[in-house]
């Protein structure tokens, strides 16, 4: 029996009350968007409460963004018009993907409490804090009441050792971690990564535990060390240290050991992120469409490392490049940098940041049997198209070399 | 509102790891019941269920296997499970978010790994709150977890909202 950080974090924001396995918790900070935000709204109003701190509050609009249809057009209009009228200081419109959002602002800090009304503001425990989605029911009340219950998790801990080699990224780390464990196995867990060597760049962090999602963990997060001081010294210009820097002598029910220099780049296979084998072995999967964003792989060393492989290049007859950086601050930073000129130049087409293909709701729908190489989080069957298409999942490095080659390619052929 | 003593319902069977995208296409995401509806038939549809895309009088009661609803957080899927007549969900695991929406949302959740394998789609089932079983329409009875008092008391309410409420304001 080991509860972890985790658990440490949750016996910090209780408030006392407990009703069978559950406990009652204050939290530090909600996140919403568009679509889970609008399920809510009309209780909301209907009960006529009010929003418990508003200045404790993300509101996007990233999923609709911009609207494609009358009847999501009127869905924005709906919550654009409530934000207004209350005020909500944190809002963000068309500005990119929720949980980049979230990880860019001032908000989240190691140890603190987070919800959100997405299956993956998991990404945010990249920071060192407990971060875990909900439906929008169980968000309604945490956003009236401040607090919500949670039952404490067991934790598992997994020792990554060594530096990722350069044709490797944490989307892989991931991915090798759900095709070994399952598309349950870590159910109701927490998953504490601790980066022995203090490696891997947080932007790998965040797809890391994008995807913990997809094994069943109810949360995902790195052991806050000096990657995370970095970032957050960076953004934020000052550092607000706690103990939980040094701390280290949390109790875990598992424990998994990771050398990251022996692994190979992965593939999830249709229809599920957790059927995963390397990218060495797939022949001749000739390929629609390659997709580089989503909340897991549209960051800014996603796109750099897209750029640098395809500069001066083309990306092959046949294929459909597109690429949608997770945020415009990213998008902004990509071209200045000369990543989308490069991109550009090899045949790529660059979207807006937002949803987009991701969930099939926008652009870079598919069509009939078409075969798509996505760097998102989720293959399952019919949620980028038609459902008789499919999505193979991978890296951005892996993707960005499979739309060099025309087929799916350890990144390592085409480096 | 009280918790029915005995919940009676259709099968409809799904296997292990039957995600909300399948049950739900994201592409059928909307705020009206109507096509919230249509998302589960379309659902219905992609995961080649033997049940018919239709409401039957008596309701549905799912029985699942493992990690039921993993995937998105997105509520559409038990509003329209919900608006479809599912009237209980009996599954051998349940994906943490999904779990709780139909708590949620007032539709009692049922783990029990042994039924699976003795019911097939359309069968008529009951399910005794109280004593704790599920009973096949061979009358074989099968036990299920202990619902856990927190999740029982959202129940009782009629689901979170009316659980909040009575917490605020004790009605
Ligand atoms: S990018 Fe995809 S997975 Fe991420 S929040 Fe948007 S729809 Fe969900």
């Amino acid at each position: 029996m080991g509860k972890g950080y985790t658990g440490e974090i949750i016996e910090r924001h209780r408030d006392g009350r407990k009703e069978g396995e559950y406990l009652s918790a204050q939290v530090d900070f909600v996140l919403l968007h568009d679509p889970t935000f609008a399920l809510l709204l009309p209780e909301l109003k209907e009960s006529g409460e009010e929003i418990w701190d508003r200045d404790k509050v993300l509101l996007t609009v990233d999923h609709f963004a911009p609207p494609s249809s009358i009847e999501r057009a009127n869905i924005v209009k709906e919550v654009l018009s409530f934000a207004a009228e209350k005020k909500l200081p944190h809002l963000s419109v068309y500005q990119g993907i929720c949980h980049q959002l979230l990880v860019e602002g001032p908000w989240l800090k190691p140890g603190m409490l987070v919800l959100g009304a997405d299956s993956h503001t998991v990404t945010g425990g990249a920071l060192g804090c407990l971060a875990t989605g909900m439906g929008s029911t169980d968000i309604l009340y945490a956003l009236i009441t401040g607090g919500t219950w949670l039952k404490p998790p067991e934790a598992v801990r997994i020792d990554l050792r060594e530096k990722l080699p350069p044709y490797l990224m944490g989307k892989d780390v991931i991915l090798d971690l759900l095709g070994r464990y399952g598309e349950g196995g870590f159910l109701y867990q927490a998953m504490e990564f601790y980066d022995m060597d203090e490696a891997i760049p947080m932007d790998d962090r965040f797809a890391i535990c994008n995807m913990v999602v997809e094994g069943g963990a109810k949360n995902g997060l790195f052991l806050p060390d000096r990657v995370t001081e970095n970032y957050l010294m960076e953004r934020d210009g000052h550092l607000e240290k706690s103990k939980d820097w040094l701390e280290r002598g949390f109790k875990y029910s598992r424990k998994i050991e990771m050398d990251l220099s022996s692994l190979k780049p992965k593939i999830a296979l249709p229809h599920s992120p957790a059927q995963v084998i390397d990218a060495e072995e797939i022949r001749d999967e000739a390929i629609d469409q390659v997709f580089i964003g989503s909340c897991t792989g549209g960051r800014l060393r996603d796109i750099e490392l897209t750029a640098k492989l395809l500069r001066g290049r083309k990306v092959a007859r046949g294929v459909n490049l597109l690429i949608t950086p997770a945020s415009q601050r990213i998008y902004k930073k990509a071209i200045e940098k000369g990543y989308f000129s490069a991109i550009i130049e090899a045949g790529g087409v660059v979207l807006n940041p937002s949803c987009g293909p991701c969930g099939g709701i926008d652009k870079g729908i598919l069509g009939r049997e078409e075969k798509c190489l996505s760097t998102s989080n989720r293959n399952f069957k019919g949620r980028m198209g038609d459902p008789s298409s499919k999505v193979f999942l991978s890296s951005p490095l892996t993707a960005a070399a499979s739309a060099l080659a025309g087929r799916i390619v350890d990144p390592r052929e085409v480096m | 509102m009280a918790l029915p003593e005995i919940i009676s319902g259709h099968v409809w069977k799904l296997g292990d790891h039957v995600n909300t995208d399948l049950l739900h296409p994201p592409s059928h995401f909307s705020l009206d019941e109507k096509r919230m509806k249509e998302g589960i038939v379309e659902g219905i549809l992609r995961l080649g269920a033997g049940v018919k895309g239709d409401s039957s009088d008596e309701g549905w009661i799912i029985v699942a296997g493992e990690n039921f609803g993993c995937g998105s957080s997105r509520e559409t899927s038990v509003r329209g499970l919900s608006v479809f007549g599912v009237k209980g969900v009996v599954a051998v695991s349940f994906a943490r978010i999904f779990m709780r929406s139909l708590i949620n949302l007032g539709i009692p959740v049922f783990e029990s790994g042994e039924i699976q394998g003795c019911v097939k789609d359309g069968d008529l089932i009951r399910i005794s709150l109280k004593k704790g079983w599920i009973e096949s329409p061979d009358s074989r009875r099968f036990p299920f977890s202990a619902i856990d008092p927190h999740l029982k008391k959202i129940l009782e309410a009629g689901g979170l909202v009316s659980y909040l409420r009575s917490e605020k304001h004790g009605v």
